[in-house]
């Protein structure tokens, strides 16, 4: 560009000393590369390139030699050096300042305005105005014709007015407040600060300053034991306030408070506690059971250890500490009989099949017959107890059998077996012939025997003293015996004579125990208020604990034919149960306590002693150490 | 205050009011209705004295508030309420106490004398003033049950139960004071706790406490009067499980038992089948059967007098519920003259006098015993008796409403 700029007036000035004007054009010079000549002059006539062509080393030796070569442009068209003119360079010089080529031009030249800034009396034209700057437009009108009918249809919304109040959004709208990840999940408030009191004032009342003891007393106690981190102190204004001292020491502590509080907050598990507690039918489906006290057997003077029901459910009867058995009559709560036996009584038991009665006194145990009932069975059990004929040879027993006569018999009295040691319990096999006796020693294996009354038999079934047995149990129908000793259960198979089961009871001391009249279940009071029952076919320990008693337990007893089971404490209450026992072996023992009976006095520290369920009505009896005999039904 | 529109109306021809409605404020009791119609019937009649009436809305006696009831049965206040008065029931009077040696197990009374029997093995004659007449001596164990059978002018026949497992027939001729045993009769294999008669006096039933081999069966015995010293069974009625407790004629074919299986059956008497059986859910202590109500009243081994219809098919209704003992209700018995009234004694020591009218409360509670109620009885000749525990014998007198015998 500039290179052309420059060869114009170069031609300009050149032309009237050597007119070599190119004619060909604005053409590529490379098309004339190949031919000698570079175009045409104004005549026509060829123009010749020059016959040497300057190489390399030519324009460098130029360069350095030419003062002028900085003034020299090159011109393609005709092939030549050009030496500028001290004009032409001096032009070049202005046009690349942007200042114009005549040096003669003056580019400020004053202006003059054709039309005044000031208002005229009189126009500039006289031309009268238009006609249709009178009437409106009916362009116009067309048009707001159309807006209006395009408002009408709704087509053009109305412009909402803007608001003016700032807009904000909620950043953490849309987060989820449980969200683990939540930005305050973890907020644990800064502790407050105490808000001062009248302690803290500059002029508390009288009260609250400290007297020279108390002054004393804080002098000397430990920082952390003092409950006021400072003495309040009186001033006469608030100008004589002076700089609190331990300002620093203050803030101090509150900033370590702040960022030493524990940040981790604890997780509570959320277990609903009704959850916790096992789905039990309620107790008011379960009925019928014992509610409620209907009589009270009245007439011993002293506290009642043992008591029984007949096999029939009219009568009862009951053995005392005033050495008297007494019979009553169950629906009416009379006494119809009352024995002298000459000791305290420890346990009675009815025969599960005729008419006799078992009562356990001191060293003895005496068979006696009641004469309740039907004639027909009392005489039959009379000439059972006669018939027995002594065998041949005679062999040594560890208990000796006597027949009572004359006024012992006509009180009842049958049959008197004399034990070498206190009895404590007797208990009668489910036939009625075999029955057993407990007299617990722990230095001898003579602890349990087994009598036969048709026979006048007598049998130590163990050899091997194992601890101080408590109470036993025939199995209801198996050849089986239960021996409970302070902490185990043993059951023996009395066929093969050998220790079929051990359970553990898990108690400390067993003091009463049960058989389910399955016989697959069983249950143990002991002395440190439990009762557990066990599934023999299950395991050898305990299938549930029931710790219902606040003291110790003393009798517990299942129902013949109804799901109910009860334990007798020294708190004075019976506690009804509902256990039901399925055929089905797959299904576990349903246990619900359905019934707390409250009624016997608790005297010298001993409450409920034994008891035991009427045998076919759903009735619970209990003899207690208050000296009586209460039916619940 | 309310109002309520009521109209009052008795069978009693003496007490009628003229048959208007009046307005009652809705609070007001049995003593300002009383008195609202004791003031009607003295301007009717000028020489009226003061009566006290019991009133009855829909049949049930008004105990509470006019309001109150209504709102608890369910009656519309918009209506006028039709009120029926009676004259009220006086309460027992108590008249004479007869002492004996030991515990009172049953009574019964008839016009002229009282016969108890007693736990000492005895059972007693007495008279309706309170005299011992004679002592029937003769059982070896407690005497359960006591019967009148019949009389014949000076000549009665009675009979006695007893745990020894026999029943006795005695001729008691009351001029002479002389007894006679006729009959024993055997056949029980339990105590004999109660025995009946049949309305026209000829046969006698038993029941006993059954004490035998499980499928025990407990038996009923029928006597017509044959002479010899001992008799047999002429039938024994076999079907309840467990002891019978209570028994007795509905008329001459049909007996009624209740049993400690929770079961009240009736039997044909000429049969000796079961007619119908009544499932209850305790052990049944007594019953008592009126042939005016035709219901049965039993006392079980809780605090409920219950009334059954002996002759519902479908067999364990109850029909009522009289609820107030404490105790187990040891004895019911209907009254002889009245349809809807009924004594009961119980274990809580009270015996209470009720109209099924109003089974929420009785009209009396009688608390002369001071131990357990054993036995009650209700004779035609306005006495009450009732016997327990504390070996007394108590008659009551009250006076019977005629208006009310046949209502």
């Amino acid at each position: 560009m500039m290179r052309l700029s420059v060869s114009r007036p170069e031609k300009l000035y050149s032309t009237p000393i050597t007119d070599i004007r190119n004619t060909v054009g604005n053409v590529p010079m490379e098309w004339y590369q190949d031919y000698p000549h570079i175009g045409y002059n104004l005549d026509g006539k060829k123009i010749f390139k020059p016959i040497r062509n300057k190489d390399e080393l030519d324009e460098f030796l130029d360069k350095m030699e030419n003062p002028d070569y900085w003034r020299t442009v090159h011109d393609k068209t005709t092939a030549s050096d050009i030496r500028l003119t001290d004009e032409q360079v001096d032009l070049v010089h202005r046009l690349q300042k942007g200042q114009f080529g005549d040096v003669n031009f003056n580019e400020y030249e004053p202006s003059v305005d054709f039309f005044t800034n000031e208002v005229m009396i009189h126009p500039v034209t006289n031309r009268p105005q238009d006609k249709r700057s009178f009437i409106p437009s009916l362009i116009e009108k067309e048009k707001v014709s159309k807006l209006v009918h395009a408002i009408k249809m709704g087509w053009i919304k109305p412009r909402k007015p803007k608001e003016t109040t700032p807009q904000y959004y909620d950043l953490w709208a849309k987060e989820d407040p449980n969200a683990i990840l939540g930005r305050h999940k973890m907020h644990v408030p800064a502790p407050k600060m105490r808000l001062p009191g009248h302690e803290e004032s500059y002029n508390p009342p009288p009260e609250y300053l400290l007297t020279e003891e108390e002054r004393l007393v804080w002098e000397q106690q430990d920082a952390e034991d003092r409950k006021l981190p400072f003495l309040p102190q009186k001033h006469s204004c608030l100008r004589a306030v002076p700089a609190f001292s331990r300002f620093i020491h203050e803030r101090f502590e509150r900033c370590l408070d702040l960022y030493l509080c524990p940040r981790q907050r604890k997780m509570r598990v959320n277990v609903n506690p009704e959850d916790l507690i096992p789905k039990l039918p309620k107790p008011k489906d379960l009925q019928p059971f014992p509610t409620t006290m209907s009589l009270v057997y009245r007439g011993h003077t002293s506290l009642v250890r043992s008591i029984s029901a007949s096999p029939t459910g009219q009568w009862l009867v009951s053995g005392s500490d005033d050495f008297t058995v007494r019979f009553w009559e169950v629906n009416t709560g009379r006494c119809m009989k009352t024995l002298e036996v000459g000791g305290a009584v420890k346990s009675v038991a009815w025969n599960p099949n005729p008419a006799v009665c078992l009562v356990a006194v001191e060293r003895t145990v005496l068979l006696l017959n009641p004469s309740l009932g039907d004639r027909l069975v009392v005489s039959s059990t009379d000439q059972l107890i006669t018939a027995y004929e002594p065998p041949e040879e005679d062999k040594e027993q560890a208990v000796t059998w006597a027949l009572s006569e004359g006024l012992e018999h006509n009180m009842g009295h049958r049959l008197t077996l004399t034990h070498p040691k206190a009895v404590k319990q007797v208990v009668w096999h489910g036939k009625g012939d075999y029955l057993s006796s407990v007299m617990p020693d722990n230095s001898s294996n003579l602890q349990v025997l087994i009598h036969q009354v048709s026979k006048r038999r007598t049998q130590n079934p163990f050899r091997k003293n194992k601890g101080l047995v408590q109470c036993v149990s025939f199995h209801p129908l198996r050849p089986y015996f239960f021996v409970a000793t302070q902490r185990y259960v043993r059951v023996y198979n009395l066929i093969k004579q050998e220790l079929t089961k051990k359970l553990m009871t898990n108690c400390k001391w067993i003091s009463s125990m049960a058989i389910h009249p399955g016989g697959d279940n069983l249950i143990c009071g002991s002395y440190d208020c439990r009762l557990a029952w066990f599934d023999l076919d299950l395991s050898t320990k305990p299938y549930k604990m029931l710790r219902h008693h606040k003291k110790a337990l003393r009798g517990v007893a299942y129902h013949r034919n109804y799901p109910l089971f009860a334990s007798g404490a020294d708190d004075g209450s019976v506690i009804v149960c509902h256990g039901m026992v399925y055929n089905d072996l797959l299904q576990n023992p349903l246990i619900v306590p359905v019934k707390v009976l409250k009624g016997h006095q608790i005297t010298h520290d001993l409450g409920v002693l034994d008891v035991t369920f009427h045998p076919t009505q759903p009735w619970v009896f209990s003899s207690g150490a208050d000296t009586t005999i209460r039916l619940f039904t | 205050m309310s109002q309520l529109q009521t109209r009052f109306f008795t069978d009693n021809k003496k007490y009628s009011v003229d048959d208007v409605p009046f307005s009652i404020p809705a609070a007001s009791e049995v003593q300002e209705l009383s008195n609202v119609i004791n003031k009607l019937l003295e301007a009717k009649n000028g020489s009226h004295s003061q009566i006290e009436f019991d009133f009855l809305v829909r049949g049930q006696f008004l105990r509470t508030s006019l309001s109150n009831h209504m709102e608890a049965e369910g009656i519309s206040t918009e209506d006028v309420v039709e009120i029926e008065y009676v004259e009220r029931f006086t309460a027992p009077q108590p008249e004479e106490c007869m002492m004996h040696d030991d515990w009172i197990s049953s009574v019964e009374a008839d016009s002229e004398w009282i016969l108890t029997g007693s736990y000492d093995k005895t059972a007693r004659i007495w008279s309706l003033e309170g005299k011992a007449v004679m002592t029937v001596a003769g059982h070896t164990d407690v005497v359960k049950d006591v019967a009148w059978v019949r009389r014949d002018g000076l000549t009665s026949l009675l009979l006695t139960a007893s745990l020894d497992q026999t029943i006795l027939l005695w001729e008691w001729n009351s001029e002479r004071n002389k007894l006679k045993a006729r009959h024993c009769c055997r056949g029980h294999a339990g105590s004999v706790d109660t025995i009946a008669t049949d309305p026209t006096r000829t046969k006698v039933t038993g029941e006993e406490e059954e004490v035998e081999e499980p499928p025990s069966r407990p038996r009923k015995k029928q006597k017509t009067e044959q002479l010899g010293l001992t008799r047999t069974p002429l039938m024994t009625l076999s079907g309840h499980n467990e002891a019978v407790s209570s028994v007795l004629w509905l008329d001459s074919e049909e007996i009624c038992s209740a049993s400690w299986d929770h079961t009240i059956r009736l039997w044909d008497a000429e049969t000796g089948s079961v007619k119908t059986t009544l499932t209850g859910s305790k052990v049944f202590n007594h019953i008592s059967y009126s042939p005016l109500c035709r219901r049965l009243a039993s006392g079980s081994t809780d605090r409920h007098v219950r009334l059954w219809d002996p002759r519902s098919k479908d067999g364990s209704l109850v029909l009522l519920s009289l609820t107030s003992h404490s105790g187990w209700v040891t004895a019911v018995k209907w009254a002889p003259s009245h349809e809807h009234q009924l004594v009961s004694g119980s274990l809580d020591n009270l015996v209470k006098l009720w109209d099924t009218r109003s089974c929420k409360t009785p009209l009396y509670d009688v608390s002369a015993h001071e131990d357990k109620v054993l036995c009650v009885d209700w004779t035609d000749s306005r006495l009450m008796l009732s016997g327990g525990a504390d070996n007394k014998l108590y008659t009551y007198r009250y006076t019977a409403c005629e208006t009310d015998a046949g209502a």
